[in-house]
Protein backbone atom coordinates (compact mmCIF):
# COMPACT_ATOMS: atom_id res chain seq x y z
CA UNK A 1 0.00 0.00 0.00
CA UNK A 2 1.22 3.26 -1.23
CA UNK A 3 1.05 6.77 0.44
CA UNK A 4 1.20 10.22 -0.98
CA UNK A 5 3.87 12.35 1.15
CA UNK A 6 2.37 15.91 1.55
CA UNK A 7 3.84 18.79 2.77
CA UNK A 8 2.18 22.42 3.06
CA UNK A 9 4.48 24.50 0.70
CA UNK A 10 2.79 27.30 0.71
CA UNK A 11 0.57 29.02 3.00
CA UNK A 12 -3.26 29.68 2.56
CA UNK A 13 -3.63 33.25 3.85
CA UNK A 14 -6.12 35.16 2.22
CA UNK A 15 -7.16 32.33 -0.15
CA UNK A 16 -11.05 31.17 -0.09
CA UNK A 17 -12.53 29.39 3.18
CA UNK A 18 -12.77 26.34 0.42
CA UNK A 19 -9.31 26.08 0.14
CA UNK A 20 -8.52 25.92 3.61
CA UNK A 21 -11.38 23.64 4.47
CA UNK A 22 -9.62 21.21 2.24
CA UNK A 23 -6.46 22.13 4.06
CA UNK A 24 -7.59 21.31 7.42
CA UNK A 25 -9.55 18.09 6.09
CA UNK A 26 -5.66 16.95 5.25
CA UNK A 27 -4.75 17.82 8.17
CA UNK A 28 -2.15 20.64 7.12
CA UNK A 29 -2.49 23.25 9.49
CA UNK A 30 1.12 25.18 9.49
CA UNK A 31 3.66 25.62 6.43
CA UNK A 32 6.23 23.02 6.31
CA UNK A 33 3.99 20.71 7.75
CA UNK A 34 4.14 16.97 6.56
CA UNK A 35 1.39 14.39 6.54
CA UNK A 36 0.60 10.98 4.89
CA UNK A 37 -2.67 9.59 3.03
CA UNK A 38 -3.03 6.40 1.34
CA UNK A 39 -3.04 6.93 -2.37
CA UNK A 40 -7.13 7.18 -3.03
CA UNK A 41 -9.61 9.11 -5.55
CA UNK A 42 -10.70 10.93 -2.81
CA UNK A 43 -6.86 12.08 -1.67
CA UNK A 44 -5.98 12.74 -5.17
CA UNK A 45 -9.11 14.79 -5.39
CA UNK A 46 -8.32 17.08 -2.16
CA UNK A 47 -4.81 17.61 -3.15
CA UNK A 48 -6.26 18.77 -6.79
CA UNK A 49 -7.47 21.25 -4.99
CA UNK A 50 -4.82 22.50 -3.43
CA UNK A 51 -2.18 21.90 -5.67
CA UNK A 52 -0.53 24.90 -6.03
CA UNK A 53 0.24 25.08 -2.18
CA UNK A 54 1.58 21.38 -1.55
CA UNK A 55 4.53 19.32 -2.59
CA UNK A 56 3.41 15.71 -3.26
CA UNK A 57 5.82 12.45 -2.98
CA UNK A 58 4.85 8.67 -3.12
CA UNK A 59 6.33 6.72 -0.80
CA UNK A 60 5.77 2.90 0.44
CA UNK A 61 5.03 3.28 3.89
CA UNK A 62 3.94 6.44 5.84
CA UNK A 63 6.07 7.28 8.45
CA UNK A 64 4.88 7.71 12.40
CA UNK A 65 5.34 11.29 13.82
CA UNK A 66 8.00 10.00 15.88
CA UNK A 67 10.14 8.92 12.77
CA UNK A 68 9.29 12.06 11.48
CA UNK A 69 10.73 14.08 14.36
CA UNK A 70 13.69 12.08 14.66
CA UNK A 71 14.41 12.34 10.88
CA UNK A 72 14.26 16.67 11.79
CA UNK A 73 16.54 15.90 14.52
CA UNK A 74 20.20 16.98 13.85
CA UNK A 75 23.10 14.74 14.09
CA UNK A 76 23.93 14.86 18.30
CA UNK A 77 27.34 14.88 17.69
CA UNK A 78 28.25 12.07 20.44
CA UNK A 79 26.96 8.51 21.39
CA UNK A 80 26.29 6.69 24.28
CA UNK A 81 28.53 3.50 24.72
CA UNK A 82 26.35 1.48 27.29
CA UNK A 83 26.64 -2.17 27.51
CA UNK A 84 22.68 -1.96 25.62
CA UNK A 85 23.88 0.61 22.91
CA UNK A 86 26.85 -1.54 22.16
CA UNK A 87 24.34 -4.61 22.01
CA UNK A 88 21.79 -3.13 19.77
CA UNK A 89 24.54 -1.64 17.21
CA UNK A 90 25.90 -5.24 17.30
CA UNK A 91 22.78 -6.73 16.85
CA UNK A 92 21.91 -4.28 13.79
CA UNK A 93 25.54 -5.50 12.28
CA UNK A 94 24.06 -9.00 12.49
CA UNK A 95 20.92 -8.14 11.13
CA UNK A 96 22.96 -6.45 8.10
CA UNK A 97 25.35 -9.04 7.25
CA UNK A 98 22.52 -11.47 7.10
CA UNK A 99 20.76 -9.29 4.74
CA UNK A 100 23.48 -9.02 2.12
CA UNK A 101 23.84 -12.37 2.34
CA UNK A 102 20.52 -13.25 1.91
CA UNK A 103 21.17 -11.10 -1.44
CA UNK A 104 23.87 -12.59 -3.11
CA UNK A 105 22.35 -15.94 -2.51
CA UNK A 106 19.28 -14.36 -4.49
CA UNK B 1 13.22 70.54 -12.70
CA UNK B 2 15.39 69.66 -9.54
CA UNK B 3 16.32 70.25 -5.79
CA UNK B 4 14.09 69.43 -2.70
CA UNK B 5 10.60 71.12 -3.95
CA UNK B 6 10.69 69.82 -7.10
CA UNK B 7 7.34 68.56 -8.60
CA UNK B 8 6.85 64.74 -8.50
CA UNK B 9 3.56 62.35 -8.30
CA UNK B 10 4.09 61.34 -4.94
CA UNK B 11 5.07 64.70 -3.31
CA UNK B 12 1.89 66.20 -5.37
CA UNK B 13 -0.61 63.56 -4.62
CA UNK B 14 0.60 61.89 -1.70
CA UNK B 15 0.28 57.94 -2.01
CA UNK B 16 1.55 56.30 -4.70
CA UNK B 17 2.29 52.55 -5.95
CA UNK B 18 3.98 51.50 -8.54
CA UNK B 19 3.21 48.14 -10.16
CA UNK B 20 5.41 47.42 -12.71
CA UNK B 21 3.72 46.60 -16.19
CA UNK B 22 5.42 43.41 -17.19
CA UNK B 23 7.78 40.78 -14.63
CA UNK B 24 11.31 41.32 -14.00
CA UNK B 25 13.43 38.18 -15.16
CA UNK B 26 13.41 36.66 -12.08
CA UNK B 27 9.77 37.15 -10.92
CA UNK B 28 9.16 35.04 -14.88
CA UNK B 29 12.01 32.25 -13.42
CA UNK B 30 9.65 32.21 -10.14
CA UNK B 31 7.16 31.75 -12.33
CA UNK B 32 7.99 29.20 -14.58
CA UNK B 33 9.49 27.18 -11.18
CA UNK B 34 5.74 27.08 -9.29
CA UNK B 35 4.01 26.29 -12.92
CA UNK B 36 6.08 22.87 -13.16
CA UNK B 37 6.19 22.67 -9.61
CA UNK B 38 2.30 22.65 -10.14
CA UNK B 39 2.98 19.95 -13.15
CA UNK B 40 5.15 17.61 -10.92
CA UNK B 41 2.74 17.57 -8.48
CA UNK B 42 -0.31 16.29 -11.14
CA UNK B 43 2.24 13.98 -12.04
CA UNK B 44 3.04 12.51 -8.99
CA UNK B 45 -0.93 11.75 -8.22
CA UNK B 46 -1.54 10.67 -11.81
CA UNK B 47 1.02 8.14 -11.84
CA UNK B 48 -0.09 7.05 -8.33
CA UNK B 49 -3.21 6.30 -9.52
CA UNK B 50 -2.36 4.69 -12.52
CA UNK B 51 -0.70 2.30 -10.53
CA UNK B 52 -3.64 1.18 -9.10
CA UNK B 53 -5.79 1.81 -12.20
CA UNK B 54 -7.60 4.13 -10.85
CA UNK B 55 -8.72 7.61 -12.68
CA UNK B 56 -9.97 11.02 -11.23
CA UNK B 57 -12.39 13.36 -13.42
CA UNK B 58 -10.82 16.44 -12.37
CA UNK B 59 -6.65 14.84 -13.51
CA UNK B 60 -8.64 13.76 -16.86
CA UNK B 61 -9.71 17.56 -17.16
CA UNK B 62 -6.62 19.16 -16.10
CA UNK B 63 -4.36 16.17 -18.68
CA UNK B 64 -6.71 17.42 -21.64
CA UNK B 65 -7.34 20.90 -21.12
CA UNK B 66 -4.28 22.36 -19.30
CA UNK B 67 -0.96 22.56 -21.05
CA UNK B 68 2.43 22.07 -19.00
CA UNK B 69 4.95 24.49 -18.54
CA UNK B 70 6.67 23.38 -21.30
CA UNK B 71 4.11 23.72 -24.12
CA UNK B 72 3.24 27.05 -22.91
CA UNK B 73 4.33 30.51 -25.12
CA UNK B 74 5.67 33.13 -23.13
CA UNK B 75 2.73 34.84 -23.62
CA UNK B 76 0.47 32.82 -21.52
CA UNK B 77 3.25 32.57 -18.64
CA UNK B 78 3.50 35.85 -17.91
CA UNK B 79 0.83 37.68 -18.88
CA UNK B 80 -3.25 37.15 -19.17
CA UNK B 81 -6.83 37.86 -20.89
CA UNK B 82 -7.75 41.12 -19.74
CA UNK B 83 -10.95 42.58 -21.71
CA UNK B 84 -10.36 46.21 -20.31
CA UNK B 85 -7.10 46.13 -21.59
CA UNK B 86 -4.99 47.40 -24.55
CA UNK B 87 -4.78 44.87 -26.97
CA UNK B 88 -6.67 42.55 -24.24
CA UNK B 89 -3.35 41.30 -21.96
CA UNK B 90 -2.17 42.26 -19.02
CA UNK B 91 1.05 41.09 -16.49
CA UNK B 92 0.11 37.96 -14.52
CA UNK B 93 0.89 39.82 -11.59
CA UNK B 94 -1.88 41.58 -11.73
CA UNK B 95 -3.81 38.55 -10.42
CA UNK B 96 -4.84 38.60 -7.09
CA UNK B 97 -2.57 35.68 -5.40
CA UNK B 98 -1.43 35.18 -8.31
CA UNK B 99 1.42 33.12 -7.30
CA UNK B 100 -1.23 30.56 -5.51
CA UNK B 101 -3.52 30.46 -8.26
CA UNK B 102 -3.03 28.80 -11.58
CA UNK B 103 -3.78 30.89 -15.03
CA UNK B 104 -2.86 28.89 -17.97
CA UNK B 105 -5.13 28.96 -20.37
CA UNK B 106 -6.95 32.08 -22.17
CA UNK B 107 -10.79 32.49 -23.50
CA UNK B 108 -12.11 30.89 -26.78
CA UNK B 109 -10.67 33.42 -29.31
CA UNK B 110 -8.14 35.02 -27.78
Amino acid sequence: MSFFRITLHRSAIGLPKRTRGVLAALGLHRRGQLVFHPVSAQFAGMIMKVKELVIVEEVDRALTKREVHDSRKPDPGFWLETARAVGLQQQQQQFQQQQQEEEVRL
Amino acid sequence: MFGPFRITNSLSGGLLWKIPWRLSPSQKFRQRKRLRAVDSVIATVTNALAKKGETLKSLDRWAAEMPTEAQMLPRDKYTMFDRKAKRYRKGIHKLPKWTRVSQRINPPGF
